[in-house]
């Protein structure tokens, strides 16, 4: 279930942790500039990885290895300048090369279907996790308990002192899981080292939005991560808006995630473009209205504003009061309002006095949007 | 109707909140069988504005007023416990209106209330409304006329928009459920359809779904071989990019999975009208409706 969130962590941060919760990770260094490879304490050949949060990184270039410090030092130079897929390379975390025996993969997440956690796990070839046909599931029934861990190493074809080390990862893994709150926390790959030994080689944790308030030791990190966010999603997202900007000319705005996608689908139906999703949620006040009309008025792409309010626990009032105080700091702005509901008739006459024509019908509103971007 | 009517005698969970006090008393004000709120430390008053008395616990409340459902407004990180209190003090009926739980906490309440045989609906979801007789949660009263017509969405919006194109139709509703757009909840389309497919009131089921997950498929599935009303669907999101998180936790495109195309094809093989605008939705009902009055 982790998908487009911004909370996702960074490898060297999801190790850290898995470390805290005694997952065993690969001694490892982690640094901003070629000249601190100097401080790194194990010996040649080394591995140097991108810190990104996009996926893919392997394949772009951005894991390498050094036989010496001085092919080291020109690696990380060339690294830390790297953008994987958008994101920039944040630090370079330098671990030694280990040996592989084996590949595996483990995850927890919650499962939407069942509504319960579930691992997932694949006994070789983790890296492409998406294509593996010998992946495992495993739903856990509350309170988790250590067995389940074992029986999964079990059905991942473990044996002997390795079915207890790697039922014992997935015990810490699903600890992690529940304690921070996390919508997935990822090994890939979990190794078998040459001396079989059990290893978190690579990891990937997201963190739940919701969860972030009662997480304290991710106090501030949503910020730090959000850097790879367009200005104006992350602006939203600090409001409390639900904003995602596409390729189109019609700024939309609307109360409501499914009315906001309805209202999106219309218009394109009826030939137009839209500019962006702006979910303003139910019961905004007029503060919250205007910020949301001034982020969309922002954007240099829009050329006329289609606002669609149903008000159910929305105030129509509430809307009109931002609406005309939008109007008269931008009177050119071409703006196609459908306000119906609660306070309906408070608002038609605000609005009246100010000139702005509402339409009732939400498929006339949208037309009238479209022929208005043309 | 399903779930609720008239008689349905309801607590409030956080009804001393703001929230919880605004909407009890429009709850009140539709004729709902409010017969009791909840808030710890705050026993012996009363919900503000209104005559209905306040309970420290969801069991001095039940032994007192007979209560059978639950309506919760607590803040997030207090719905678990709300919850499970809910639960071991008998009620059968959760309705979680609360927005912005922690999905793992969410999880938890889900499978308590399961191994409870306690049915749930929500969270964040704007409530459940049986037209004319009662209504939980959030939704707007006045836009709901009796009829039948069964509704259950994930979109609380949607839901007004659709029922107010009914309803200015003169064609009404029987109940409207909002399941809501988190990925794990507690009733999902198969219960509530099954419920209208066995509810005499019943004629015609509106099921409003939206990109992401895969539910929709599987209702696609279970209609087809279980439910014998006619179905009329509409999917949000037909132009929603993947990867990006459109409001609600669930409606997110990932991996080219959970699309708005390959719900729309599961449900139109199994039967069911799909329409592609939510005044399409209505006319569609209407149409139906006009056929069956044939019959």
């Amino acid at each position: 279930m982790a998908e487009g969130d911004v909370v996702d962590l960074y490898e060297y941060e999801a190790k850290r942790i898995f470390a805290e919760y005694g997952i065993t990770v690969p001694p490892s260094v982690r640094v901003t500039k070629p000249a601190e490879l100097r401080k790194v304490h194990f010996g040649y050949p080394l591995t140097l990885k991108c810190q990104v949060l996009s996926g893919g990184r392997g394949k772009a270039g951005g894991i390498q290895f050094a036989k010496d410090l001085k092919e080291g030092e020109a690696l990380a130079e060339k690294l830390l300048a790297m953008t994987i897929k958008g994101s920039k390379t944040e630090s370079i975390l330098v671990e030694p090369k280990v040996s592989i025996a084996r590949e595996m993969y483990m995850a927890v997440t919650l499962d939407r279907a069942s509504g319960c956690p579930v691992f997932i796990a694949a006994s070789e070839g983790g890296i492409e996790i998406e294509s593996n046909e010998n992946i495992i599931t495993s739903i856990v029934q509350y309170p988790f308990q250590p067995f389940m861990g074992r029986e999964l190493a079990r059905r991942m074809g473990l044996e002997g002192a390795l079915l207890n080390k790697v039922g014992d990862v997935a015990a810490k893994l699903f600890k992690c899981f529940e304690e921070l709150d996390l919508d997935l926390a990822e090994i890939n790959p979990l190794i078998i080292t040459g001396g079989g030994e059990v290893l978190a080689l690579d990891g990937k944790m997201t963190v739940n939005d919701d969860s972030l308030p009662r997480q304290k030791r991710f106090a501030g990190w949503a910020e730090k991560h959000m850097t790879d966010l367009p200005v104006r999603e992350r602006q939203s997202k600090q409001l409390g808006l639900n904003l995602v900007e596409l390729d189109g000319n019609i700024g939309i705005m609307c109360n409501g995630a499914g009315m906001t996608m309805a209202t999106m689908d219309m218009v394109k139906n009826f030939g137009g473009q839209p500019g962006n999703f702006l979910d303003a949620g139910g019961g905004s006040d007029s503060e919250k209205t205007l910020a949301g009309l001034e982020i969309i008025h922002d954007n240099p792409n829009v050329k006329v504003i289609l606002l669609n309010i149903l008000g159910g626990i929305t105030a129509c009032d509430e809307v009109a009061i931002a609406l005309v105080e939008f109007m008269k700091r931008h009177p050119q702005r071409k703006m196609i309002v459908r306000l119906r509901g609660n306070n309906q008739d408070i608002a038609e006459k605000m609005l009246a006095e100010s000139g702005t024509k509402l339409y009732p019908d939400l498929e006339d509103a949208v037309k009238a949007a479209v022929a208005a971007a043309k | 109707m399903i779930l609720v009517n008239k008689d349905t005698k309801i607590l409030v969970q956080g009804a001393t909140g703001k929230m919880g006090a605004a909407h009890s008393k429009r709850m009140l004000a539709y004729g709902t069988k409010l017969v009791g709120g909840v808030t710890p430390g705050r026993g012996g008053e009363k919900i503000p504005g209104t005559d209905v008395p306040v309970f420290d616990t969801v069991k001095a409340a039940v032994d007192k007023t007979g209560a059978t459902t639950s309506v919760i407004f607590v803040p997030p990180y207090l719905v678990l416990d709300a919850g499970c209190e809910a639960i071991d003090a008998g009620v059968s009926l959760l309705v979680v209106i609360t927005e912005g739980i922690p999905p793992q906490d969410t999880s938890k309440l889900v499978a308590y209330a399961r191994a409870k045989g306690v049915k749930m609906v929500g969270p964040n979801c704007p409530g459940v409304i049986t037209p004319e007789e009662t209504l939980l949660g959030i939704l707007p009263g006045s836009i709901f006329k009796k009829g039948p017509v069964g509704m259950v969405s994930k979109s609380g919006t949607l839901t007004y928009e659709i029922a107010l194109a009914l309803s200015d139709a003169n064609l009404g509703q029987s109940t409207c459920v909002g399941i809501g757009g988190d990925p794990v909840k507690g009733m999902e389309y198969p219960e509530v359809l099954t419920a209208f497919n066995n509810d005499p009131d019943t004629e015609v089921i509106v099921m409003i779904g939206e990109i992401g997950g895969s539910a929709e498929e599987e209702a696609a599935e279970f209609i087809k071989q279980n439910i014998k009303k006619p179905v009329v669907a509409y999917i949000a999101g037909q132009t929603a990019p993947p990867g990006k998180r459109m409001g609600h936790a669930g409606a997110i495109i990932s991996g080219g999975k959970g699309t708005a195309e390959s719900k729309m094809k599961a449900l139109k093989a199994a039967g069911v009208e799909v329409a592609l605008t939510p005044k399409e939705v209505a006319e569609k009902v209407i149409a139906l409706s006009k056929q069956l009055a044939r019959k």
